[in-house]
């Protein structure tokens, strides 16, 4: 048994985040990730954060504000989001990139040496942050940059497991009491005992079949606190991007039509412009309209051979290109075999981002005892039911911290009843026992058969445009999945060191309940708001409601709440804010 | 009508059970894998669940899947399958865990011993424009191994840091914000530093993001003399 006062599971954005400040805190830290954390999903964002930065020319009138991102935030997410997060997200964005350039992140400047932010997605002003169109690898560099120095300076209190593999939370009568894990490089498996636990596992599009997530986004991270009793939120709202380059689904980042690149049919033309929902912003509409009007130009028989369309950036001139885009650039070359230079790139919409997740408030609190949640895998209500492009990893900055804040007060200030070693005893010889089992399945079906069926599932059935026959087939299809896994599954090699085989197939089973609860999720909302959208109820009536899914004995649950309104006077946060600012 | 296929030679080691390292000849169907990293994928899903190998982002960001193809180090994710043999083997001068899987434990360590963190001047001076485009050219490290793997003085001497944390430590020599320069450059002075290398541009032919490590070392070793 390993014994800290917090373990943080997931080395991305959040998660390395919630660790600096953890330590800070002078907490004895584990962070335990099924990868190494420079391998992490967060290195592949590519547009930016999202911050509103002092402008050099105070005295110029139409200028950015927090209370606009704030505007803008709620407008593209049809005014769903929670007020309260979102105040917290928009008041201290600007803090964090004056932490990022503290230490020493590599963002794109301008000639004035002022750190350059650019107009993405739906935004009113350019206000995101940058570094070329690898944002996500610069920071995540910064961020584990900021870990090793931290841990060279107090090697007693941080320590990194990679390549462990969490299959377990523990929760004894609602209070977190740690996890178990197994190493992937030795098959070994030991408890880590905590008084808290920090998710951030990111998130988990490999559900789907056309998704830009990494290998790593199974969906495991979603089942785990599921499984130990943790409630999931809007689970049935999944943004998918517009723009995957078309076969192999790579993102090619929002900020190529930031930087004025446009969409075209077969015809060449320009046909953002004749939908009514994207005839003002083209191109800079929100991802939610502009993924639908692709798919209805491709239904109408106007787009490009295999279901796509063309991302047109030959407007934009080499130099911009080279400066700007030149990871878009690499990625067309390498795997479209096209220098958008000249060429056009044919691209097509796929999952890009759960919008849904862990259930938490805006201290990223969830309903189990010393159980915090930051990053994709939460839902603080922070998105509203669209998310804006360069939100999200400003989230995980700063939800990543108050995670750690938060469980520091926690450990604190709470009496601890150590849980009694019987609990831990007979939780890890399940989990041994659940392996062993697992090892002995001599079935005849491969997980990944069952994956791909799953993949293919999700993809026909509950993509941009959803209906309820499509619905409740794809529940039958998933149901049988479920049962094809529990009854004929074979897992080759016959014990669990270097077992990638095996880690994928645990990991199956959490896909295949998390893509039921999205199903469901789905089916219960019979209305179009936001990135959900239903053929058979077009319309949205009323306020916003979130869902609300519990699962108990197998059976989902799922309830509508309404969305709180504003509670304070914002402005008067506004106001309090910018002095602690300046 | 037989499907088409592709041919690899995956090297396969358990140094816990196997006495001898051998290679395990595949076929993958060509209308299913462009990439190596598809091959492999589809021997896992497929053939051999328990092919081991690193793998997430598949689009050559993460530095998962660096490995030794057809007598280059590249990345299996952005490396195209070749119509006769694929011969695949692992990273070289590491410990084998299993197959294509190494121990990248030693790589991190130096990596880490460069000090790969800025420490300021107090005060908050801001990076100039220029010196930040200065730096353009090194960012795209993803320290995936391939360069450290290639290079032939780590091979023979295992303290010497090798070419990846030159590059880390050059990006920090040139920031201008940093306020550690003189210590940092006195952690590559000693015998096994940097003036061990011979400049032969193993590094740079083996880097999949054309970082150009050597060019990197020797921008150090100038900034010493």
């Amino acid at each position: 048994m390993k014994k800290y006062d917090l373990i943080i599971v997931g080395a991305g954005m959040s998660g390395l985040r919630a660790a600096i400040e953890a330590v800070k805190q002078d907490l004895h830290v584990a962070v335990i990730s099924k990868v190494h954390p420079l391998r992490s999903s967060s290195v592949v964002a590519s547009a930016g954060l999202n911050a509103v930065l002092p402008k050099r020319d105070q005295n110029k009138i139409d200028q950015d504000s927090i209370e606009q991102h704030f505007q803008d935030t709620m407008k593209c997410g049809y005014r769903a989001s929670d007020p309260e997060t979102l105040q917290i997200l928009v008041n201290k964005a600007p803090a964090k990139i004056r932490e990022l350039e503290r230490w020493g992140c590599l963002f794109s400047r301008e000639k004035d040496d002022s750190i350059a932010q650019r107009k993405i997605g739906a935004s009113s002003f350019p206000r995101t942050v940058y570094s070329s169109d690898k944002t996500g690898h610069v920071v995540m560099n910064t961020l584990y940059e900021q870990c090793i120095r931290l841990r060279q300076n107090k090697p007693d209190l941080l320590r990194f497991y990679d390549e462990w593999f969490v299959q377990k939370l523990l929760v004894h009568n609602n209070v977190t009491s740690g996890v178990i894990a197994l190493e992937i490089a030795t098959g070994r498996m030991e408890v880590f005992t905590s008084r808290a636990v920090i998710w951030a596992s990111g998130g988990s599009g490999r559900i789907f079949g056309n998704t830009s997530n990494p290998l790593a986004n199974s969906g495991w991270g979603l089942a785990v606190p599921m499984y130990a009793g943790a409630a999931l939120r809007d689970m049935e709202f999944i943004q998918f991007h517009p723009t995957q380059l078309s076969g192999s689904h790579i993102l090619i980042t929002e900020a190529a039509r930031g930087e004025g690149a446009v969409l075209l049919n077969r015809k060449g033309q320009r046909f953002l412009e004749s939908y009514s929902d994207t005839k003002e912003r083209k191109e800079l509409s929100s991802e939610d309209v502009i993924s639908r009007n692709i798919r209805r130009e491709i239904l109408a028989g106007r787009g490009i051979e295999a279901n796509c369309v063309h991302l047109d950036l030959r407007g934009l001139g080499s130099r911009k290109i080279k400066n700007s885009l030149p990871g878009v650039r690499e990625l067309c070359k390498t795997y479209a075999n096209l220098d958008p230079i000249r060429q056009k790139i044919p691209v097509s919409p796929g999952q890009h981002y759960m919008i849904g997740g862990i259930n938490t408030n805006e201290k990223t609190q969830t309903d189990i005892e010393g159980f915090f949640a930051a990053g994709e895998c939460a839902c603080n209500g922070v998105h509203g039911m669209n998310r804006m492009g360069g939100n999200s990893l400003m989230e995980t900055l700063v939800f990543g911290e108050i995670a750690a804040l938060k469980a520091a007060t926690y450990i604190q200030q709470k009496h601890h009843k150590p849980s009694n070693r019987l609990f831990y005893e007979n939780a890890f010889s399940d989990e041994k026992k659940k392996v062993k089992s697992l090892l002995k399945s001599h079935g005849k079906v491969k997980p990944a058969e069952i994956r791909d069926k799953m993949n293919q599932t999700m993809n026909e059935f509950v993509g941009i445009y959803r209906d309820g026959m499509g619905l409740v087939e794809a529940g039958k299809i998933i149901k049988e999945l479920k049962n094809t896994y529990q009854n004929n599954l074979m897992i080759q090699g016959n014990e669990a060191r270097a077992n990638f085989g095996l880690i994928e197939a645990i990991e199956l089973k959490g896909s295949l309940d998390i893509a039921d609860i999205i199903i469901q999720s789905a089916l219960k909302r019979k209305e179009s708001i936001g990135v959900h959208f239903r053929n058979d109820f077009p319309s949205y009536k009323g306020r916003p409601r979130y869902s609300m899914i519990k699962v108990k004995k197998n059976k989902i649950k799922i309830r509508h709440i309404s969305i709180r309104t504003q509670k304070n006077p914002l402005f008067a946060l506004f106001s309090e804010s910018r002095s602690q600012n300046s | 009508m037989k499907e088409k296929t592709y041919k690899l030679a995956v090297f396969r080691f358990d140094p816990l059970v196997d006495t001898k390292q051998r290679f395990k000849n595949y076929s993958v169907p060509r209308s299913k894998t462009k990439t190596v990293l598809d091959a492999l994928l589809y021997i896992r899903d497929n053939i051999d669940g328990t092919l081991a190998f690193r793998a997430s982002c598949i689009q050559g960001r993460c530095g998962s899947c660096a490995m030794h193809i057809n007598g280059k180090y590249a990345l299996a994710c952005e490396t195209p399958l070749k119509a006769t043999r694929n011969v695949i083997r692992p990273l070289s001068q590491l410990p084998i865990i299993k197959d294509l899987m190494v121990d990248m434990e030693l790589f991190w360590e130096k990596y880490e011993s460069v000090k790969p963190y800025l420490v300021r001047h107090s005060g908050e001076a801001r990076q100039s424009f220029e010196n930040r485009k200065e730096m353009d050219a090194m960012i795209d490290c993803i320290l995936c191994g391939a360069c450290t793997s290639a290079c032939m003085i780590t091979g023979i001497n295992p303290d010497f840091h090798g070419p990846a944390a030159y590059v880390t430590l050059n990006r920090f020599l040139k920031d201008e914000r940093d306020a550690i320069h003189d210590q940092r450059i006195e952690l590559v002075m000693s015998e096994n530093g940097v003036f061990r290398c011979h400049s032969m541009y193993n590094c740079n032919e083996a880097c999949p993001k054309n970082v150009k490590p050597s060019e990197n070392i020797l921008e150090i070793k100038k900034n010493i003399s």
